[in-house]
């Protein structure tokens, strides 16, 4: 019986902190993957952002985005796929907000993925509203997502991210 | 409780084709949504384009589109008005590559009372990355979409690609 | 599987799944100066709120903006950034220590013409974090209007489970009629 929009795992970080927010034996029963995250890391500084890793592979990665901090817009590409989130110097108790979109996670060409992205604090720079086209140049199925900071080395507790299965039919 | 996020129809081209089209639409749910994965039958980039309608397709000028994009250099913005058609992406525009994919979201699309406004996250991460706005300036439901990379009909869509449509209603 | 399984679009079979409608507002004739979601149910994760709106604020003014509160707090706990598009150029700002959050962008009072709002807000229920939202909207004019990212952050404390959405127009007095405001919740 078809459920198209479905909840497939989560992911909450406790005490001391996770080195990646992990999903594992992801099925292929899907069309496409969305993943909702609301993370902080522990880097010095007050924005970050999410790296993410399909099936255990570390190359073949590439974005291009737009963003805004304050001032002028950016432009600029990336070899990650990267979506905005909180450092730790970002206000207490703040965490980013985004979100990965996947269409047709289990198809046989390269992943694309669309990211929208926000990290937020309570000041006027330094914050990324963040906009990405990304590309896993691999055509596997992905059926593991692993995600970690891009610079610091560990999400924070409360750190969240959540998996979703969209079917088509 | 009523199933919330549905899916109503997909489309996965068999072969190089003109338009993607969804016809009889049901006017039951509130916002739809089109997920797009799009690929060229030649060399090159094209932008898709949109025309929807109410049991016709609307070829009018009656169309426009303010959009932000980013390049990989260059964040920028701009608009068109009094078109023949919504533009579904800039540069986050199809090839003859699988890298295209496009998020469509066509907000309280049956009504009869407002003009139609669509929000559209376009993406290409060889070429750019692009949020568009785009107005259909009738008050007719929209009962039937097209998606094509050419109005006059001549250039392709290639085997494989893909729009599925979904369906949002609220209580 | 065991669920609820409803009759959906066109007699197929569909089971509900874990993106559910909570609440819909209408503006009817005369229009409302306030749209509230209030009881909102602790059962989901995250909760979307879908817009399309204007109000009456003088047409040809390129749209409207929102402002948006929580749980009936009006005092400084709010900050907003922006990244935007107007067609002619582009921007990014920042705002700190704000009594509300902003959404941008609504119609004015231009006949017929809606701008378009997505407003995502997670983990609105956890009392360990701030609450930050994320936003999609935009308006179109047909030779004006605007697309904005945007990003809001309610930091009151000690923090709160999100209970209560509150909605005013900006420059307008009035949601005119025909506003729409819905809000879903999503599982998690």
């Amino acid at each position: 019986m078809p459920v198209t929009y479905k909840k497939i795992a989560s992911v909450t970080v406790g005490a001391g902190g996770a080195a990646t927010m992990d999903f594992n034996s992801i099925p292929g029963t899907y069309t496409d993957l969305k993943l909702i995250i609301s993370a902080k890391t522990n880097a010095a500084s007050i924005s970050d952002f999410t790296k993410i890793r399909f099936n255990g592979v570390s190359t073949s990665y590439s974005n291009r985005n737009v963003y805004g901090q304050s001032g002028s817009p950016f432009s600029s590409t990336n070899t990650e796929i990267l979506a905005s989130c909180n450092g730790n110097n970002s206000t207490a108790s703040t965490f980013g907000n985004s979100e990965y979109y996947l269409p047709n996670y289990t198809g046989n060409t390269n992943k694309s993925v669309s990211v929208d992205s926000v990290s937020e604090t309570n000041g006027t720079n330094d914050t990324y509203a963040w906009l990405a086209a990304g590309l896993w140049s691999n055509t596997a199925a992905i059926t593991s997502i692993s995600l970690s900071p891009f610079n610091g080395t560990s999400f924070n507790q409360y750190s969240t991210a959540t998996l979703y299965g969209i079917s088509k039919s | 409780m009523p199933a919330t996020y549905e899916n109503i129809a997909t489309t996965t081209l068999g072969s190089s084709q003109a338009n993607i089209d969804f016809t009889n639409i049901p006017g039951t749910f509130t916002d739809l949504v089109v997920i797009a994965t799009l690929k060229r039958a030649a060399a090159g980039a094209l932008d898709a384009n949109i025309r929807v309608g109410n049991n016709s397709f609307d070829t009018g000028s009656n169309y426009s589109t303010t959009l932000l994009y980013g390049t990989g250099s260059a964040a920028g913005s701009t608009r068109f008005a009094n078109q023949t058609s919504i533009l579904a992406d800039y540069y986050g525009s199809v090839n003859d590559t699988n890298e295209h994919i496009a998020i469509y979201q066509f907000m309280n699309y049956s009504n009869t009372t407002t003009n139609k406004t669509v929000i559209i996250r376009a993406n290409r991460a060889s070429s750019g990355v692009d949020a568009i706005v785009g107005l259909w300036r009738s008050t007719s439901a929209i009962n039937q979409i097209r998606i094509t990379l050419d109005l006059g009909g001549a250039q392709l869509m290639a085997s494989g690609s893909t729009i599925t449509l979904y369906g949002i209603k609220a209580a | 599987m065991i669920g609820n399984i409803l009759g959906g679009a066109m007699g197929k079979l569909v089971v509900a799944g874990d993106f559910d409608s909570i609440a819909t507002t209408t503006v009817g004739a005369g229009g409302t100066g306030t749209v509230t979601f209030s009881g909102i149910s602790s059962v989901y994760q995250h909760l979307q709120l879908r817009i399309m709106a204007k109000t009456n604020r003088t047409a040809g003014s390129q749209g409207d903006v929102i402002n948006m509160t929580f749980n009936s707090d009006t005092a400084s706990n709010y900050s907003y950034h922006q990244l935007q598009g107007d067609g002619a150029g582009t921007g990014a700002s920042g705002s700190a220590t704000q009594t509300k959050i902003q959404l941008e962008r609504t119609g004015d009072a231009t006949a017929d013409r809606f701008g378009v709002i997505i407003v995502d807000i997670l983990d609105y229920k956890d009392t360990n974090k701030a609450k930050t939202t994320r936003q999609l909207g935009g308006f179109d004019n047909n030779g004006g209007g605007q697309i904005a990212l945007m990003s809001g952050r309610w930091g009151k404390t000690p923090l709160e489970a999100i209970s209560s959405i509150t909605l005013t127009p900006v420059v307008g007095t009035l949601f005119t009629v025909n506003s729409h405001f819905a809000l879903y919740g999503i599982k998690g």
